[in-house]
């Protein structure tokens, strides 16, 4: 029922509507909040479906009706006691299909979904293309009073023309109560105090459109019931019908693929504009990523593959896989590529620290993986050196993936059938394990291998035009005054742009023992900013974990806030930078070179002020932004190939 | 059939703003397809975050009874734990409320609750455990809105990159999927028109206007946001750039959307006026604590605007839940850092006032009030991790109930939700036996089953 019902034992005196033909008991408080509220005049009580629709009728064919499951069905009478299934009266027309009971008052129930019914087979009845497509339904609720005569009688004052409108009922209440279910349907029958059914059915209103392969397209109630929104929506079916396979396309094609989806840069000034990507647009092409390995692109030495681990394309398919699957974690929210991701540089760029499971604070910033085949010590403090085993730190770090054990992560992948074939055919009859998901993840890793940027096509490719003027400058600063080289090291036949140790550059230093500053710039909003008191969240915040660097794993008090030299290829790609993500763009980290790094009794003294010039800067700039390898939008184009792995049932 | 044992109006799917002469609080909230408790409210649902070291630490339904003629009045009389830490957050009713539907910001799953068999004791009726792969990668259901026969879940993120762009999933209300609505972006604004320069992407929060055929949705922020660490996050330049900052209005009937409006600095709640005449909407803005109307002009074209500040930006209020009036004359809004909750004259929509202000507690997020304005509720957590740590006099994770006369709120009674061993509670739906056609049983003693 589409009114109020209200039911006291203070039996408070009823107010009726009669110009509604609705009756409601209402008490008196509500009677005042009534009054207060109902400001606009009784013209406006009816429902919209008895008055002119007060927006445009969507235009037919604009828009989607997604499929929301299959109509009910169950045994029905019809108008001459006829006994049927439901289910014939569909598949062959378009159904709009209404539950009433001829007993109903409410003005704004059972009498709207009729009179709407009513237009529409007046309507109907003038569309030459339509008219014989459609038809018609009211089921009754109360079986026990509305039987098939009564029914009969009942249609035949709406029916006109021989309009295809079915009048239906059912043998008893027990017999409605399948249909009922199929519809998602429930009502309640009203009973006065002395437990006797008072005539009045309550239910919400829903009148239901079925296409001609029996599925719900839409379920309209009181407040959008309308002829118009119904024609329209029907035409919408036939049109589809019509096109077969008809569909609003819902991607946009051919940008860049790298760089993040939703870009903010200039986001600090009030001139910026979003120029975000659509999620759906983010698909790719596999690649075969056995060539990178084969033959690393220019500028690459060779790849050590480990004896025990020879790679083959079903290992780093196998490995890719698991590399996108969120399962991979206690609940099922993170995979590697959650904060490896690729289209930032197989990092993230939208967070100087990472996030683990549960929101937990991860200390560091997620290394890229581009070349990590190449890299002799893994983690920015280098604990480790094998891929292999590196892959079941973050596996089962409390504040990353947070798996609480190997047998856990083994049982689980065991269990998920989309692996049970695979770890067998990569690794000759061997499921999943300690050693196997270790190899697979690691053979995917070293296929990001990334080069042939324009330094190496014009240092080792001998291309004069590969870099401009100023990235050529900027390369005699990083290999002379600026001295970067020192430690991203360029080879003569490779260039890993890393020396492979670790140093203290004074950042780590600077946030152990550096003190707080009482005030804080937060931006709020595209070009707004406000200084606030540090400490202003300090209640809801956790305290800053400290980071030691390389002394952590070595307990030796001289490798204090000592991190890894990390490379510098695709560099453009990575930001933000440092061991902590603190510095957000290379100008920042230029300058954080220029003055020294920060001064502490362990700052390595390879780290000098380097007197640089506002145009070396730039000129330094344009070098690491040649660094970028020619085939990372294939890389992150066979990425988005991978579907992710998430919770199927 | 028994007769109620206490005055109680119902009514159901009504549609509010022209027919019927109602409005609720708590209700003036929710979905206008939705049946409505216009009387005195039963029961408070309470969709409660676990937290590690507090009770069973996970996530739970707790029923507090708030019918002042009950014995329990005042009392959890029910807990119902579902397993994990899913960053418990908002929760919302089926059309027929029979289903009150809780979600996890952090594992994406649904719990479906069955509040019509026993408005006393919810029973977890189905998990939906695949809304991510069902939804082709929508992360972080947030609002769970009736439509007729259907639920509507905005997203909050994505699985890709656990930013900010996102999508609204549409199921039926048995919990099967039925389709994804991407939320507009440059690259494909899906028809759109951007009023201003901006298209984010993100999504929070959904409402509908039916008879303007009209839905509304706002913009909040990614899972990489919203599960870390407060501190942390601000300290993070790139991190603060991810927040929404755009409404959407959409044609409700092709949920397409229409128009992007540029509402910068985070806006979340939606919440819409009911009378029939009053085609605006209110949202407030969490970074730049600001009330912003987002009203139709004469030509059927929708526009947004700042209508007041809400205390002082520079000290990050934080403005979170806001509750409108069911005349559409007062606003509440709380301020979660400060535990205050506000009130607003809003009988002029395009000139807010400040006009009341009230300490709550430590911390404050959301407020559900009866629908006439009579009693309100609140409670203290948004987000695990951004929520307090300690308080003064521990007052920081809470259910309070209060009654408003016109002039000033009245404490009622407080749960201390820490020492009950239940959690950091969140959204708050109403129940009542009259919804449902039932019978408040003999009073029985529930010492015993608020600790199950």
């Amino acid at each position: 029922m589409d009114i109020i019902r209200c039911i006291t034992q203070n039996k408070l005196a009823p107010l009726v509507f009669l110009a509604l033909g609705v009756f409601c008991f209402i008490p008196a408080e509500t009677v005042l909040a009534q009054e207060r509220h109902n400001h606009d005049t009784a013209t406006q009580i009816l429902a919209p479906g008895y008055r002119v629709l007060e927006y445009a009728a969507p235009e037919p064919g604009a828009y989607k009706l997604p499929p929301s499951g299959k109509a009910g069905n169950g045994l029905i009478l019809d108008e001459n006691g006829r006994e049927r299934l439901l289910d014939e009266f569909f598949g062959d027309k378009y159904v709009v299909l209404s539950f009433i009971y001829t007993n109903c008052n409410d003005v704004n129930g059972c009498p709207l979904a009729t009179f709407v019914l009513g237009q529409l087979q007046q309507r109907l009845a003038e569309d030459a293309k339509l008219k014989d497509h459609v038809r018609m339904i009211s089921i009754s609720f109360d079986p026990d009073f509305d039987s098939p005569a009564i029914m009969a009688k009942y249609g035949k004052q709406f029916n006109r023309n021989n309009f295809d409108w079915r009048f239906l009922t059912t043998k008893s209440t027990r017999q409605l109560q399948p249909i009922l279910r199929g519809f998602n349907q429930p009502i309640q029958k009203e009973y006065n105090e002395n437990g006797e059914y008072a005539g009045v059915i309550s239910h919400i209103l829903r009148v239901f459109l079925i296409d001609k392969t029996r599925q719900v397209r839409n379920i309209y109630s009181v407040s959008f019931l309308h002829p118009d929104t119904v024609i329209s929506d029907i035409k919408t079916l036939a049109m589809e019908d019509e096109a077969e396979g008809y569909a609003v396309s819902d991607v946009a094609n051919g940008l860049r693929k790298h760089g993040t989806g939703d870009d903010k840069d200039g986001y600090e000034t009030e001139s910026y504009r979003t120029n975000t990507k659509s999620l759906l647009s983010r698909q790719g092409e596999t690649t075969d990523l056995m060539k990178t390995v084969k033959q690393p692109p220019l500028g690459l030495p060779g790849i050590t593959i480990p004896e025990n681990n020879p790679i083959t394309r079903k290992k780093i398919q196998l490995g890719k896989q698991l590399f996108f699957d969120r399962r991979l974690s206690y609940n099922n929210t993170l995979s590697c590529a959650m904060c490896h991701i690729p289209e930032q540089g197989f990092t993230s760029q939208e967070l100087a620290t990472a996030v683990g499971v549960e929101g937990r604070t991860v200390r560091r910033n997620a290394p890229t993986l581009y070349n990590v085949g190449f890299a002799r010590n893994l983690f920015h403090d280098a604990r480790e050196n094998s891929l292999e085993q590196q892959v079941w730190i973050p596996l089962l770090a409390h504040n990353e993936m947070a798996n609480p054990a190997v047998g856990f992560v083994i049982e689980k992948l065991k269990s998920i059938t989309e692996y049970t074939d695979k770890f067998e055919q990569a690794f000759h009859g061997k499921g999943p394990g300690m050693e196997t998901t270790g190899m697979a993840l690691a053979s995917y890793q070293r296929t990001l291998n990334s080069a042939n940027a324009p330094f190496d096509r014009w240092y080792y490719g001998q291309d004069s035009k590969a870099m401009d003027e100023q990235a050529i400058t900027g390369f005699e600063l990083f290999t002379g005054k600026a001295r970067c080289v020192s430690c991203h090291a360029i080879n003569k036949d490779y260039a890993l742009f890393t020396d492979h140790k670790l140093h203290n550059t004074g950042i780590g230093y600077l946030n152990s023992m550096g003190s707080q500053d009482d005030k804080q710039q937060v931006i709020v909003a595209p070009g707004a900013r406000l200084t606030i008191d540090s400490d202003v969240v300090a209640e809801a915040s956790e305290p800053e974990p400290n980071d030691l660097g390389y002394y952590e794993i070595t307990g030796n008090p001289d490798d204090r806030w000592k991190y890894k030299t990390p490379t510098l290829r695709n560099i453009s790609l990575t930001a933000p930078y440092m061991h902590n993500g603190s510095l957000g763009t290379l100008k920042q980290v230029i300058e954080f070179y220029n003055q020294g790094g920060v001064k502490n009794e362990l700052l390595d003294p390879l780290i000098q002020p380097l007197k640089l010039e506002k145009e070396e800067t730039g000129a330094l700039i344009a070098f690491l932004n040649a660094l970028t390898g020619s085939n990372v939008d294939e890389l992150i184009a066979d990425a988005f190939a991978q579907p992710v792995g998430n919770v199927k049932q | 059939m028994k007769q109620m044992s206490k005055p109680i109006c119902v009514a159901f799917s009504i549609f509010l703003m022209a027919i019927a002469p109602i409005a609720s609080s708590d209700e003036t909230c929710m979905s206008p397809y939705m049946a409505k408790i216009v009387g005195q409210e039963d029961f408070v649902y309470v969709w409660t975050l676990g937290m590690e070291g507090v009770g069973d630490q996970q996530d739970k339904l707790v029923t507090v009874d708030v019918n002042p003629q009950s014995g329990n009045y005042g009392k959890i009389i029910n807990t119902l734990s579902v397993g994990g830490r899913n960053e418990a957050h908002h929760s919302g009713l089926t059309d027929d409320r029979r289903y009150l539907w809780a979600a996890g910001l952090d594992t994406s799953k649904i719990f479906i609750f069955d509040i019509h068999t026993d408005p006393a004791k919810p029973r977890l009726h189905k998990t939906i455990t695949n809304f991510v792969s069902a939804s082709g990668g929508v992360v972080g259901p947030h609002t769970t809105y009736a439509l007729p026969g259907k639920m509507l879940v905005t997203g909050l993120s994505n699985d890709k990159d656990h930013g900010g762009r996102t999508g609204m999933v549409e199921y039926t209300n048995d919990g099967d999927y039925i389709a994804t609505y991407w939320m507009p972006t440059d690259e494909n604004l899906y028809g759109a028109v951007k009023a201003g320069k901006l298209a984010d992407g993100y999504g929070y929060d959904v409402r509908v206007l039916p008879r303007r055929n009209v839905m509304i949705t706002s913009s909040f922020t990614g899972w990489n946001n919203y599960m870390m660490d407060l501190g942390k996050m601000m300290a993070d330049p790139e991190a603060m750039k991810r927040f929404g900052n755009t409404v959407v209005i959409w044609d409700l009937h092709k949920r397409q959307p229409k128009k992007v409006l540029d509402v910068p600095g985070a806006p979340l709640e939606v919440r819409c006026a009911w009378g029939a005449r009053n085609n605006y909407c209110f949202t407030s803005t969490a970074l730049t604590s600001k009330i912003w109307l987002i009203y139709e002009d004469d030509t059927g074209d929708w526009h947004a605007k700042p209508v007041a500040d809400i205390g002082e930006a520079e000290k990050i209020p934080l403005p979170v839940d806001i509750s409108i009036a069911a005349d559409d004359s007062l606003l509440w809004v709380d301020t979660w850092n400060d535990g205050m909750t506000r009130l607003f004259d809003i009988s002029d929509p395009h000139n807010a006032k400040e006009i009341y202000t009230e300490k709550i507690g430590a911390q404050i997020n959301m407020l559900s009030q009866s629908w006439d304005g009579k009693r309100v509720y609140f409670t203290s957590s948004l987000l695990s991790n951004w929520d307090k740590k300690q308080g003064e006099d521990g007052d920081v994770q809470y259910f309070k109930a209060y009654t408003w006369d016109g002039k000033k709120l009245t404490k009622q009674f407080s749960i201390d939700f820490i020492k009950a061993k239940l959690g950091m509670p969140h959204q708050m739906r109403f129940g009542s036996y009259a919804l449902y056609a039932k019978n408040r049983p003999a009073e029985v003693d529930i010492s015993v089953a608020a600790n199950p």
